[in-house]
């Protein structure tokens, strides 16, 4: 598996899920990202981490051409994304599974979770065409895989936050996506919704080898699986590569500018005040 | 007219009565069920104001339809090209792009054709020409509805069925959320705009025949009911559907039985529906 982020690697780019090459992401004058350069290789499980606003979700919007780029190239799939091509975004999104960081509140209408989990199935099934039996073992599997059966026929807005993302993850799982983009998955969630969560991303990664990124700011969150940590502060790649290469107690001093120290153990990381817990 | 008139006339006049109300009952249940399946979807999106909105779209049209020297049923293209216009600009217009709530975007499209419609209907006076036609269509005459018209409301609600189980899958996504929908892959604008230009010529021919305010209780209506009593897409269109039937048929037959204004009725047994089918929904949860 390549590193991530190795800017001055050649080789990166190779059998790259995603290659970026100096991107840049402005909103009237206002910076919000510039990345020389970043690859994730096919079957990495790479997060994405760093502060608030310093422009994670706005690279995975990117990513998936909801954004668009000022200037720069990035390539899904080896290939080139395009605004203006929308056919060819459609296709690259239907390989994508994508959580998003907002669950949907816009609906009113009491969704059942199986029908939420089912629109992972939408785009591939086709345009003119019912979801087929295939379809919805699909979505019947993903429900019992992560726990969500016996909520199938729940109204989506009646099950808990957690469940809900639960949901929205089987959602992505059952596009049977090449590459699942998940941002913040565990945001909002109490602590043992946060450990299941954690849990869940590890055994998905482990069962299916399905290429992910992951973004958070908080490094209990990463999953022991994930090798791989590109740092971004203010829109740019402050440091990349394992979580304890990155994470190191000056460096998060540094970025929060409180007195925090990194906890490395077990294959799990936690930040804690200075003078609380072991190293 | 009241509907009532017929409670009181002898057998043969009855007859009479029925042959002459009987359009107008199937175009009082056509409406309500083609308002009430579209309430499933655009209710669900939190955009209610849409059934009004591109009501008056289609009114302004007609009115400057009728300042062109159109009359009658010539007033329906005009306001056909109203209503598609307003939904065509609702369905292009990206809401993550311009950062605009989609009901904001509405209030700006309902302000800007109300403006029109009126400047327009001020022109009539200005010009000295008869403004009835286009008035007629402001308040709707469901009980003037005849034979032509339920054939029109019969195609476009053919029609419009027919999207809705097209696309019945991607509806459902972008009902859920639009912008998901889009990262999913779906063609969620094409098929959303698609979805409001039926809707706009739904409404337009609906609305001749019963008015802006029937229009837009018999799309919230009949939705929030079965929003309340079930669960599910699919159920919920088929109930909305019913309810919406149910509401402009029953509507109209108790306003025949009590000889009480018809469309008043309408609107108001669709809001009954409402109101039992919360209680219903709640003594069942609990």
């Amino acid at each position: 598996m390549a590193a991530p982020v190795p800017s001055s690697d050649a080789s990166a780019g190779r059998d790259a899920v995603i290659a970026v090459t100096d991107l840049s992401v402005e909103a009237g004058r206002r910076h919000i990202l510039s990345i020389e350069r970043l690859a994730v290789a096919r079957g990495d499980l790479v997060s994405v981490m760093g502060p608030n606003g310093s422009g994670k979700t706005t690279l995975l919007r990117v990513c998936l051409g909801l954004q668009p780029a000022t200037a720069g190239q990035v390539r899904v799939f080896g290939r080139r994304l395009k605004p203006s091509d929308g056919a060819g975004l459609a296709g690259l999104r239907r390989r994508i599974g994508y959580v998003p960081q907002l669950l949907p509140v816009r609906s009113e209408l009491p969704m059942t979770v199986r029908e939420v989990v089912a629109i992972g199935r939408t785009a591939r099934a086709g345009l003119f065409h019912a979801l087929s039996r295939d379809d919805w073992d699909a979505v019947d599997h993903w429900m019992a895989r992560l726990g969500l059966a016996p909520l199938a026929n729940r109204a989506f807005g009646e099950i808990s936050g957690g469940e809900q993302r639960k949901a929205i993850i089987a959602r992505a799982m059952a596009q049977e996506p090449e590459l699942l983009l998940l941002d913040e998955p565990a945001a909002n969630l109490d602590l043992g919704w946060r450990e299941r969560m954690v849990e869940t991303v590890e055994t998905l990664y482990a069962e299916t080898r399905v290429s992910v990124v992951l973004v958070c700011h908080e490094l209990e969150v990463l999953p022991p699986s994930c090798r791989h940590v590109v740092l971004l502060d203010a829109g740019r790649v402050a440091a990349t590569g394992s979580p304890e290469a990155v994470f190191t107690t000056d460096r998060i001093r540094r970025l929060f500018g409180a007195s925090l120290r990194a906890v490395h153990e077990g294959g799990r990381h936690a930040v804690v005040p200075q003078g609380g817990g072991h190293d | 007219m009241k509907a009532g008139a017929m409670r009181s006339c002898p057998r043969e006049a009855a007859m009479i009565d029925l042959v002459f109300w009987a359009p107008v009952m199937a175009a009082g249940a056509l409406t309500g069920a083609s308002s009430g399946a579209l309430g499933t979807f655009i209710v669900g999106m939190r955009i209610p104001f849409l059934g009004i909105c591109v009501a008056h779209a289609a009114l302004a049209g007609a009115v400057f339809g009728g300042l062109c020297g159109l009359e009658g049923q010539q007033l329906l293209l005009p306001g056909l090209a109203g209503a598609v216009l307003t939904a065509l600009a609702l369905g292009l217009v990206n809401p993550q792009r311009v950062r605009l709530d989609d009901n904001t975007v509405l209030s700006f499209l309902f302000s800007a054709t109300m403006g029109l419609a009126f400047l327009g209907i001020g022109l009539y006076g200005i010009l000295g020409r008869s403004d009835n036609d286009v008035r007629a269509l402001l308040w709707g005459s469901l009980n003037f509805c005849r034979w032509t018209d339920v054939g029109l409301m019969t195609g476009t609600s053919l029609l419009l069925f027919a999207y809705m189980g097209l696309f019945f899958k991607e509806l459902r996504a972008i009902l859920f959320s639009r912008a998901d929908a889009e990262a999913a892959g779906i063609r969620a604008t094409a098929v959303w705009t698609g979805f409001l230009i039926l809707t706009a010529g739904t409404l337009t021919v609906n609305f001749q025949a019963v008015g802006g305010l029937m229009i837009y209780s018999l799309i919230s209506n009949p939705a929030a009911a079965a929003f309340q009593v079930t669960r599910g897409c699919r159920r919920v269109l088929v109930l909305s559907g019913v309810f919406g039937a149910a509401s402009g048929l029953g509507g109209f037959l108790i306003a025949a039985a009590t000889d009480l204004p018809s469309g008043a009725v309408i609107v108001l047994v669709s809001s009954a529906l409402v109101g039992a089918a919360a209680l219903f929904g709640r003594a069942r949860r609990r």
